[in-house]
C-alpha cells in the first residue's frame, strides 16, 4: 500500500506528460506536491518500517533523505513552470522532461529505501538514464554533446558501482547465500565475512563508481560540464536529488565497511577527499559563471559531506548534506534569472530588481550566497563547526593526532580561498556593473522561498534531535 | 566445455577491438553476448541452478539477438558512419591487448584465492572489463561507444556469473530492465529535434 502511494504521483505525472494542452504544466507542478504527501506520511511511522519485506525499508536516515529530495522536487517544478520565460523550450521537451522525471523519481525512491544492494543499483541506474534525456531537453549542440557524455560517464560509473556489489556479495555469500545482498544482514555479519579482502576490494571500486558520479578528482569537470550545457532547473535536479541518491549509497555501504576494517576505508576516503577539495578550490578560484561556480562548489560539498561521516561526524554529515540539497538547487534556479544579460555576466548580477518581488528574489539570494560560505546561523556553519570538531575527536583516540590537525589547518585553508572567490563574487553581482531591470516571477521566487523555510527548518530544535537520532 | 565458451567470449570481445566495420562490431558484440548466455546456461545446468538458466535464456534473445537488430536498424535509420576506425594504431593494440590480460590477472591473484569456483573466470571476467572500456576509449564514434558500454555489461554479467554462481534472480531481471531502458534512451539520443518554441 505504502509503495503504490508512493509511486502514485509519478505514475499521475508520467500520464499527464501526454497531454498536450498548455495548461498541463500546472497539472504537472500540483502532481509534484503529491509527492510529499506519502513521505510525509512515512515520516511519522515509527521506524524500521516494512515497505516491501526485507527488500525496501524506510529507516529514519532515508525517509530524511526522501523528505529532502521531495521538497526539492516540489521547487524544481515550481521553477519549470516559467523556463520558457528565461530559455527557448519546446513544449515537447518540456513534456518530455516531465515523463522523465516520472521515470527519474521512481528510480529513486527505489534506490532511496532499498535495503538491497541490487535493487539500490537498478534504482540508481533507472534515475541516471533517466536525467540523460532530461539533459537534452535542450536542443543546442553542446547539451547534445553532454548528454553523451553524461550517458557514457554515467554507465562507467554505474558499472563500477555493480563490479563493486558483485565483490562485496560474492565475499558474504558464503555465510548468507543470497541474502548478501541485504544491507542490514551485511551489517549484521560484517565481522564474520570470510574473505575481508574481497569485500573491502569491492567497497573500494563502489565509492570509486560512486565519487566519479559525484564529480570527485579526477573526473571533476564532466558534472560542471552537463550542469552549464543542460537547462537550470536539470542542474537543480541533479545537485539536489540525484547526488542525494548517491551519497546514501555511500552512507550505507560505508557503514559496512566501517564494521570490517576502520581505518583503511578512513584513509581511502579521506585522503580522496582532501585531493577533491585540494583541486575543487582553485578551480572555484578560476570559475567564471554561475553555473561552473554552483556546480564545484557542489563538489566540495559532497566531498564535506563524506569526510564528515567517515570522520565519526554523521550529525554534521547530515545536516551538512540538508543545507547543500537546499541551497544548491535554489542557487541554480536562482541563475535562470541572474544570467538574464548573459551567461558570463557576474558584475551587476543582483541589481535591477525593482518592486517586491525583485526586493524578495535580491534578498534571497543574497541570503544563499552568504549562507554557503557558512556564514552563522547558516546550517553550513554548524555542520562545519560539528564535523571538524568530530575530526579531532576522532582522531585522539588514534595515533594521528598531529596529522588530523593539519589536515583540518588544510581544509580550512582551501575552505578560505573557496569563501574568498564567494565574497568577491556576492561584491561584484552587488556593487559593480551595470544596473538594467529584470523580471522576477512568482512560482520561481515561490520556489526560492520554500527552500528559505527548509533551510530555516533544518536548525529547529526537532530537526537536530532527529538527525542526531539517525547518528 | 566452459574453458571453450569462456575462451570464445573473451576471443570475440578481442577481435571486436580491431573491427573497423560497425556491422561487424555488432556481430562480435552479439556472439560475445551468445557466448554468456550459453556460459550461463552450462554453469546453470552443472549446478542445478534453473535461474540461470533462465538468465541464459534471457541473455541469449535480449543481447545476442535483440539489442544488435535494435542497434542495426538505428544505424541505419540515423545513417551511422560504418567506418570505424579506432584512433589506437593495429600494432600497438596487438601489444595493448596482451598487456592488459597479464595486468589483470596479476591483479585479480589475491581474488582468485579466495574464490574457489570458477577461480580464473573471475580474472577472465575483469579483464573483459578492462578491453571494454579500451574499446569506448578508442573510437571517436558513437556507435562504437554504444558496443563498449554494453560489452561493459556483459563483462559484469559473466563476473556475476561465475564470482558468485549467479546473483538473485530480481537482480538480473532489473540489469535487463535498465538495460532495454538504456536502449531507449539511446534511441532517443539519436534524434536531432528541431527546437519548436
Amino acid at each position: 500500500m505504502m509503495l503504490s502511494l508512493l509511486l502514485l504521483p509519478a505514475f499521475i505525472m508520467f500520464g499527464v506528460s501526454f497531454i498536450k494542452k498548455t495548461k498541463a504544466k500546472y497539472l504537472l507542478a500540483f502532481t509534484s506536491f503529491l509527492i510529499l504527501l506519502p513521505i510525509v506520511k512515512l515520516f511519522l511511522l515509527p521506524k524500521p518500517y516494512n515497505i516491501l519485506g526485507s527488500y525496501l525499508i524506510a529507516d529514519k536516515l532515508d525517509t530524511y533523505v526522501l523528505l529532502v529530495s521531495s521538497i526539492v522536487g516540489i521547487g524544481v517544478t515550481l521553477a519549470l513552470l516559467t523556463l520558457d520565460k528565461h530559455v527557448k523550450v519546446s513544449p515537447n521537451a518540456y513534456r518530455r522532461f516531465y515523463r522523465f522525471f516520472a521515470i527519474f523519481w521512481v528510480g529513486l525512491i527505489f534506490s532511496m529505501l532499498s535495503n538491497h544492494m541490487g535493487i539500490y543499483w537498478i534504482g540508481l541506474e533507472l534515475a541516471t538514464l533517466s536525467t540523460v534525456y532530461m539533459i537534452k531537453t535542450n536542443y543546442t549542440p553542446a547539451a547534445h554533446k553532454e548528454a553523451w557524455n553524461y550517458m557514457i560517464v554515467g554507465a562507467i560509473a554505474i558499472s563500477l558501482v555493480l563490479f563493486g556489489i558483485i565483490l562485496m556479495y560474492a565475499s558474504a555469500k558464503p555465510i548468507l547465500g543470497e541474502d548478501a545482498m541485504n544491507f542490514d544482514l551485511l551489517l549484521a555479519h560484517a565481522k564474520d565475512i570470510p574473505s575481508p579482502f574481497l569485500f573491502e576490494m569491492g567497497f573500494a571500486i563502489t565509492t570509486l563508481g560512486m565519487f566519479i558520479k559525484m564529480g570527485f578528482f579526477p573526473m571533476n569537470l564532466w558534472l560542471a560540464n552537463i550542469e552549464r550545457a543542460s537547462f537550470y532547473p536539470v542542474a537543480a535536479l541533479f545537485s539536489g536529488i540525484l547526488e542525494s541518491a548517491v551519497v546514501i549509497g555511500f552512507f550505507r555501504f560505508s557503514k559496512i565497511a566501517m564494521e570490517v576494517n576502520y581505518n583503511h576505508l578512513f584513509i581511502f576516503v579521506f585522503v580522496y577527499t582532501i585531493l577533491t577539495i585540494f583541486i575543487v578550490a582553485f578551480l572555484i578560484y578560476r570559475a567564471k559563471d554561475f553555473m561552473r561556480l554552483f556546480s564545484l562548489s557542489g563538489v566540495e560539498h559532497m566531498a564535506l559531506i563524506v569526510m564528515f561521516w567517515v570522520s565519526g561526524a554523521p550529525f554534521a554529515a547530515l545536516l551538512h548534506f540538508g543545507a547543500h540539497a537546499f541551497l544548491k538547487p535554489a542557487l541554480f534556479l536562482s541563475t535562470g534569472v541572474l544570467e538574464s544579460n548573459g551567461k558570463y555576466k557576474i558584475a551587476g548580477a543582483l541589481r535591477g530588481y525593482k518592486g517586491f518581488k525583485g526586493g524578495v528574489f535580491w534578498f534571497l539570494v543574497s541570503l544563499f550566497l552568504l549562507a554557503i560560505i557558512s556564514l552563522p546561523p547558516s546550517p553550513m556553519f554548524f555542520s562545519e563547526l560539528y564535523g571538524f570538531g568530530a575530526m579531532i575527536t576522532t582522531a585522539k583516540e588514534s595515533d594521528h593526532m598531529l596529522a588530523m590537525i593539519a589536515a583540518v589547518l588544510f581544509l580550512l585553508v582551501l575552505l578560505s580561498i573557496i569563501f574568498y572567490r564567494f565574497v568577491a563574487i556576492y561584491q561584484s553581482m552587488k556593487y559593480e556593473g551595470e544596473e538594467s531591470e529584470k523580471e522576477v516571477y512568482s512560482s520561481e521566487l515561490f520556489a526560492l522561498v520554500i527552500f528559505a523555510i527548509s533551510l530555516v527548518g533544518l536548525l529547529l530544535p526537532q530537526t537536530l534531535d532527529y538527525l542526531r537520532s539517525i547518528s | 566445455m566452459i574453458d571453450f565458451f569462456i575462451g570464445l567470449f573473451l576471443a570475440s570481445l578481442i577481435v571486436a577491438l580491431f573491427t573497423t566495420r560497425l556491422y561487424r562490431l555488432l556481430l562480435w558484440y552479439s556472439l560475445n553476448s551468445l557466448m554468456l548466455g550459453v556460459l550461463a546456461l552450462s554453469i546453470g545446468r552443472s549446478i542445478d541452478d534453473n535461474a540461470m538458466v533462465i538468465t541464459g535464456i534471457v541473455t541469449i534473445v535480449i543481447k545476442a539477438i535483440g539489442i544488435p537488430y535494435v542497434l542495426k536498424n538505428l544505424s541505419q535509420k540515423f545513417h551511422f558512419v560504418r567506418q570505424i576506425t579506432p584512433e589506437i594504431k593495429v600494432q600497438y593494440a596487438i601489444m595493448l591487448v596482451p598487456a592488459i590480460l597479464v595486468f589483470t590477472f596479476y591483479l585479480s591473484e589475491p581474488i582468485v584465492h579466495m574464490i574457489h569456483t570458477n577461480a580464473n573466470y573471475v580474472a577472465i571476467s575483469i579483464s573483459s572489463l578492462f578491453l571494454s572500456l579500451l574499446l569506448m576509449m578508442e573510437h571517436k564514434n558513437v556507435a562504437p561507444k554504444i558496443i563498449g558500454f554494453l560489452a561493459m555489461e556483459n563483462s559484469l554479467f559473466l563476473l556475476g556469473v561465475t564470482a558468485t554462481d549467479g546473483m538473485p534472480m530480481l537482480v538480473e531481471l532489473g540489469i535487463f530492465f535498465d538495460l532495454l531502458m538504456a536502449i531507449v534512451v539511446i534511441n532517443l539520443l539519436f534524434h536531432k529535434e528541431e527546437l519548436r518554441v
